[in-house]
Formats: structure tokens, C-alpha cells, sequence
């Protein structure tokens, strides 16, 4: 069953003669077909606020000393955070490639003389990146690099 | 091509002003053909079961635009979706996100409005003369935003925004592609007055970028590449400006 959309969505400045039902939503929004993958890229968000607030709680542990430090390092090897962060890992991964998936068609054609590479070579660096941006990353956590 | 007839159910969605409440199911079984189109079948209730259904429709090729509706819950544009790749029920609504003036027909008023919007015109600093000639536009010039101007202002595009649906104020896919493909036009010297347009509430910004405008619609016109490109211009022109207030000509 359809719910109703906003009452004024589409809704002319000036209301006309006749009465009109009001606009409903599309009977597969939110969670139905294509809207899917839209709602839970906009859910994601929760996942980020979740990992900032988990990235303060870890600066404020550093800042608080070894011990504090140390308790948070074991709170971490819990099942919760564990689980947490794999459903994180996933949301990353999903936000990452729809987005990279329409990044190229969301260039303009020409900016001034500039024209923008094909889609095919966007897509190709923002994965180069994400992956050498990633290693990196990986290298540092590991104590591989900058140790 | 077979002419063979075979039954199926299309439940519609019936509203009177003048009766009812609210907008209700109505079913009707008939016999159709495996060649029609939906909008075969619509025409066909109307001619020849109920002739108070009202529905909108002209060209019946996929070029006027009027014949969008609901079908399945999904916009499409009536006189381009063949029959037989529905199962044996067909539920037919009016486009979603818009107020229904009466049975399959929504309130295009709006729609007309948002259009004006974005200026969709060429847009000259100084008309030229006469005298002058025709602008001249190369093919390379035309080819920019020529797919941004094969829309036929069908409307599936503002039934399948969520963003069209929740925020009023929001100016939509096809006024937005219509608004970049003047930006585009190399005979148009508008677009800063578009993209301080776009800069603005209710606009480019406000885009969610679901896709789902360039999944529904029937030219290919791929409104959310508009929309994004737009906000990329827009930006792009608030920090020319902020670094050459006067547009570096002096």
C-alpha cells in the first residue's frame, strides 16, 4: 500500500479549481528494488557517526595514558567490536564502489578548455588510489612503515 | 506476432474530486492482445467498459510525454511498455510524488513551473543582429548537451525521486537537466545566472544522487549526470568568481 509523500510535494504555488488526493511515495521506497541500495548507502551514515565517535573515545584513551590505552585495546578484541568493525569494513566497501560506479558521469563535460578523462580511466585511478591509499594505511597500522 | 487473446486484471487507481475521499482499487478483467501495449489496454477500458476512467495520452510513440504512470509501482511511460512481459494482474496508479486531479491524471502545474525555473531559453549578453547571421555551432558543440536534450517532460523522473517527494522546494531532475543543458549550449551566455541559481536552496545541493531519475527514464536522457555535473559547474563557478571577482578582465 502506498503511503503518503510530502502533502506539498509537486504541489502548484497557486492551488487550482479542483481538488486534488495527495501525492503518495513510490509504493518500493524505501526498502523495495533500486531504493534499496540507496537507503542503505544513506544508512552508512550511522556507521561513520559510529566511528567517529569510537575514533574520539580512542584519542581521549591515548591522551589518558598506557593503562587507558591498553583497556581499550582489549574492550576492542570483544565479538561486539569485532563484528562492528567487519560491518563497517562492508559498509565502506558498498559506499566506495557506488560511488566510484557514478562518479565519472557526474563530470561536466568540459571545464574551460579542460576536458575530462574517459569514464573508464576515472574509475581506474579512484580505485588506484583507494587501493594505494589503503596498503598504505595497512603498512602503517602493521608497523611496516613509519615505525 | 500472435493475435491470440487471453485475459488479465488491471487494477487501477480510481479517484473522483467530486465522490471521493481518497483515491481507491478498481479491477477490470479483459481480454488483450499480445501486441498491445498498456496503454492499449487503458484505452481499451475506457472505449469499451468504463468510460468515466480518466487517463492522459497523445502521440502513442514515445514522444509526447503524456502517457507516465505507475505501473507495477513503477513509472513508466505507458505507450512503450508491452503487455506481455506483465504477469496475469497489472496494477496502473498515477506518478507518484505528484497530486491527482483525477483517476490516472496528476497535477502537472507544478512541473511547468520548476521548468520556467532555470531559465530554459538561450540566454545573450547582447542580442545579436539580425544582420549577423545565425549562431553557429560546430558538431562537437551540439554533441555536449545533446543527450541532456532529448527529454520530453514525461514527469517519470520527479515519480521516482525520494528527494522530489520529500522536499517540496526541490526543483527536480528535468527542470535541473534542462537548466545544464543550456549551460552547455556554446550559443548560451547565461549559465552564471543558472549556477547562482543552482548555488540556491532547493536545487542541484539537494540531490541525494539515488540514480533512480536516470533508471526510470525512457530517452536516456540520464538526468543525474545532469544534476551532478551542475553541482560540479556550480562550484566550480563560485570559486572562479571568488578568486576573479571581476571575471579576470581587468
Amino acid at each position: 500500500m502506498s503511503r503518503d509523500a510530502n502533502p506539498h510535494a509537486m504541489a502548484p504555488s497557486k492551488p487550482g479549481r479542483t481538488r486534488t488526493a495527495p501525492p503518495q511515495l513510490p509504493d518500493r521506497f524505501p526498502f523495495g528494488g533500486r531504493y534499496l541500495a540507496y537507503t542503505l548507502f544513506d544508512l552508512t551514515g550511522i556507521l561513520y557517526v559510529l566511528l567517529g565517535l569510537m575514533v574520539l573515545c580512542a584519542t581521549w584513551a591515548l591522551g589518558s595514558g598506557a593503562a587507558s590505552w591498553s583497556s581499550l585495546l582489549e574492550r576492542h578484541r570483544s565479538v561486539v567490536y569485532i563484528a562492528f568493525h567487519a560491518v563497517a569494513l562492508i559498509g565502506v566497501i558498498f559506499v566506495g564502489v557506488r560511488f566510484f560506479g557514478f562518479f565519472p558521469k557526474a563530470q561536466p563535460p568540459r571545464v574551460g578548455p579542460l576536458k575530462p578523462p574517459p569514464g573508464p580511466v576515472i574509475l581506474a585511478a579512484l580505485y588506484a588510489v583507494w587501493i594505494g591509499v589503503a596498503a598504505l594505511l595497512c603498512g602503517v597500522l602493521a608497523g611496516g612503515i613509519l615505525r | 506476432m500472435s493475435d491470440a487473446l487471453q485475459k488479465k486484471t488491471f487494477v487501477i487507481t480510481r479517484f473522483d474530486p467530486d465522490q471521493d475521499d481518497a483515491p481507491r482499487k478498481q479491477s477490470y478483467e479483459i481480454p488483450v492482445r499480445s501486441d498491445w501495449k498498456v496503454l492499449d489496454a487503458l484505452n481499451f477500458i475506457k472505449d469499451e467498459v468504463d468510460a468515466t476512467l480518466s487517463h492522459r495520452w497523445s502521440c502513442r510513440m514515445a514522444v509526447c510525454g503524456s502517457c507516465g504512470m505507475m505501473v507495477n509501482g513503477e513509472p513508466r511511460l505507458t505507450c512503450k511498455e508491452p503487455l506481455d512481459q506483465y504477469g496475469s494482474t497489472v496494477a496502473i496508479a498515477p506518478l507518484a510524488n505528484f497530486p491527482v486531479v483525477r483517476d490516472l491524471v496528476v497535477e502537472a502545474e507544478a512541473f511547468m513551473e520548476k521548468l520556467t525555473h532555470v531559465k530554459p531559453w538561450i540566454i545573450r549578453a547582447k542580442e545579436r543582429a539580425v544582420e549577423e547571421g545565425p549562431l553557429r555551432q560546430s558538431p562537437a558543440e551540439l554533441e555536449e548537451f545533446k543527450q541532456f536534450s532529448m527529454c520530453i517532460n514525461c514527469m517519470l523522473c520527479y515519480a521516482a525521486c525520494p528527494v522530489v517527494a520529500n522536499e517540496p522546494e526541490f526543483l527536480g531532475p528535468a527542470a535541473i537537466a534542462l537548466g545544464h543543458r543550456y549551460n552547455l549550449d556554446s550559443r548560451d551566455e547565461g549559465a552564471a545566472e543558472r549556477n547562482e541559481l543552482f548555488r540556491g536552496e532547493g536545487t542541484v545541493f539537494s540531490c541525494s544522487f539515488a540514480n533512480e531519475c536516470s533508471e526510470v527514464c525512457p530517452k536516456h536522457v540520464d538526468p543525474a549526470a545532469a544534476v551532478n555535473q551542475a553541482k560540479f559547474n556550480a562550484a566550480i563557478d563560485w570559486a572562479t568568481r571568488l578568486v576573479l571577482p571581476r571575471g579576470g578582465d581587468e
